[in-house]
């Protein structure tokens, strides 16, 4: 049982997270995971890294149930989530997948479709605050009815990045979310997912290569033998 | 109905007359198909020839039984056919497209045959064995368009399915904008059909009607019928197969990959 006890003082109980224990038997070249049980209290942000095909990707999958394995119990505060609540769970736990896919059409379309959900409930979009959030990560020169497919790939990874900021989910799972931006952006990006973490307060946990962040996040992971070992 | 001049076994030799042109012409301009034009021109008469010797027996002996299992035969075969069309497949496509068939086509089969035109008895093969044939031959090609496109969406536009359903998008809502999409595209020829019919050809059910003998006006009525009933086929067997399609290919879970055969 991993229980990642954040360093941040002010914990009021908001958001209390559960996940596992999660057993998987492995499939192609990742391995099995066994005894991972995932249990973290808001604001926390946990980093997971590992060496490539140890099946990161997966657990974040895993996690989010887009993935079949055996998962002892997905809960956040008193709810519990059973397979046929997977979307319902999905809508609070939230993955950011690999390598910022966006959905055909604008650039407000892609961060308004989560919105349209039934899942998405009383949550409102507001053009505001993703006007904000878009110049706040250098990309104020792009519109709303811009084509998203026609975005750079690191304007893609930020565009991806603000979606799930706007869709503030109790639980963020981030799987390699600064791949192919300069060391400068990267930094920008993880102040603002942290400052996140904090002001929501939210649960974030991101799978990481770039091994400068480890020492600011509240809790490090490695994923390694199938197991995660405190770093 | 009334008078049509019968045709005789001469009258199909000099029809075999303007094939060798056809082939005369592909031979002088060497082309290279006049094997494969008497190839099917020999089916063809083969075909039409077996059928016609069965639909004769069939409209003799007029058992429900026998008109029954020669629809379910037709039904087999434009399942199949429409299977075999399709790029993409999938475990399970062709029970899909045999269940989906046979719902949209009975649905507004049964109507027309019972409701509008009020057959009697019900299983009449002189009218129920063309009609139903005439809907399994056009519900074929919807359903066939409509899963191709639905697979194609699938499997080229995979990721954008599963950030909807990161998202919190349920299976239903996740595949919805490919599943219209597809639904869309099976119903554009019906849609066509309907739009052109009479001005670039008259259609070949009120060709047939008017050369057996029938009044201009009741061959457009009948045909009407027949366009609004296979407009409806086409529109449930769409709109089924795109359902039960996505309900195997999206679970919970997300794509079901395992399920693929392509």
């Amino acid at each position: 049982m991993l229980d990642g006890q954040s360093r941040n003082t002010d914990v009021n109980g908001v958001v209390d997270f559960e996940c596992g224990p999660i057993e998987y038997e492995g499939a192609g070249n990742c391995v099995p995971f066994k005894d991972i049980h995932l249990k973290f209290k808001a604001p926390h942000l946990s980093i997971i890294t590992g060496p490539s095909g140890c099946g990161k990707t997966t657990l974040l999958k895993i996690i989010v149930g887009l993935k079949r394995a055996r998962v002892g119990i997905r809960r956040i505060n008193k709810k519990t989530y059973g397979e046929g609540d997977l979307s319902k769970w999905r809508s609070k736990c939230t993955l950011l997948l690999q390598d910022a896919p966006v959905i055909e059409g604008s650039v407000l379309n892609n961060l308004l479709f989560p919105f349209e959900f039934k899942n998405s409930n009383t949550r409102k979009f507001s053009r505001d605050r993703a006007r904000g959030l878009l110049n706040e990560f250098g990309l104020g020169h792009i519109k709303f009815d811009q084509d998203a497919n026609l975005l750079s790939g690191g304007e893609r990874h930020r565009l991806c990045l603000i979606r799930a900021l706007l869709w503030s989910p109790p639980v963020l799972l981030l799987d390699e979310p600064f791949t192919g931006l300069e060391p400068e952006l990267q930094n920008k990006c993880f102040d603002k997912v942290l400052e996140f973490s904090r002001i929501r307060p939210a649960i974030v946990i991101c799978v990481l290569h770039e091994r400068n962040f480890l020492k600011r996040a509240d809790s490090c992971w490695r994923l390694e033998d199938g197991t995660l070992h405190r770093a | 109905m009334g008078h049509y001049i019968e045709l005789n076994a001469f009258d199909l030799f000099w029809a075999t007359g303007l094939i060798v042109i056809a082939s005369l012409i592909s031979i002088g301009l060497r082309l290279g198909i006049t094997k494969s034009l008497f190839l099917a021109a020999t089916r063809c008469v083969l075909q039409l020839g077996a059928i016609g010797l069965i639909l004769k027996k069939i409209f003799q002996i007029r058992s429900p039984y026998l008109v029954l299992a020669w629809l379910i035969i037709m039904l087999f075969f434009a399942a199949k056919e429409a299977v075999r069309r399709s790029k993409n497949k999938y475990k399970g496509i062709s029970q899909d497209a045999f269940l989906t068939m046979s719902v949209s086509s009975l649905i507004s089969g049964v109507l027309v045959t019972q409701i509008v035109i009020k057959i009697s008895p019900w299983y009449d093969p002189q009218y129920l064995i063309p009609i139903f044939g005439m809907i399994f031959g056009n519900s074929l090609n919807g359903i066939c368009l409509c899963l191709d496109k639905l697979l194609e969406y699938i499997r080229t536009r995979t990721k954008e399915i599963e950030v909807r359903l990161a998202f919190g998008a349920t299976r239903k809502e996740a595949i919805l904008p490919g599943a219209r999409d597809a639904v869309r595209t099976g119903l554009i020829p019906i849609i066509n059909n309907m739009s052109v019919a009479g001005l670039v050809s008259l259609p070949g059910m009120m060709t047939g009607q008017i050369v057996a003998g029938a009044s201009p006006l009741q061959a457009v009525c009948y045909q009407i019928v027949i366009m609004f009933m296979i407009a409806a086929a086409n529109a449930i067997g769409s709109m089924a197969i795109a359902t039960v399609a996505s309900r195997r290919l999206v679970s919970e879970y997300g794509l079901e990959t395992r399920e693929w055969d392509i």
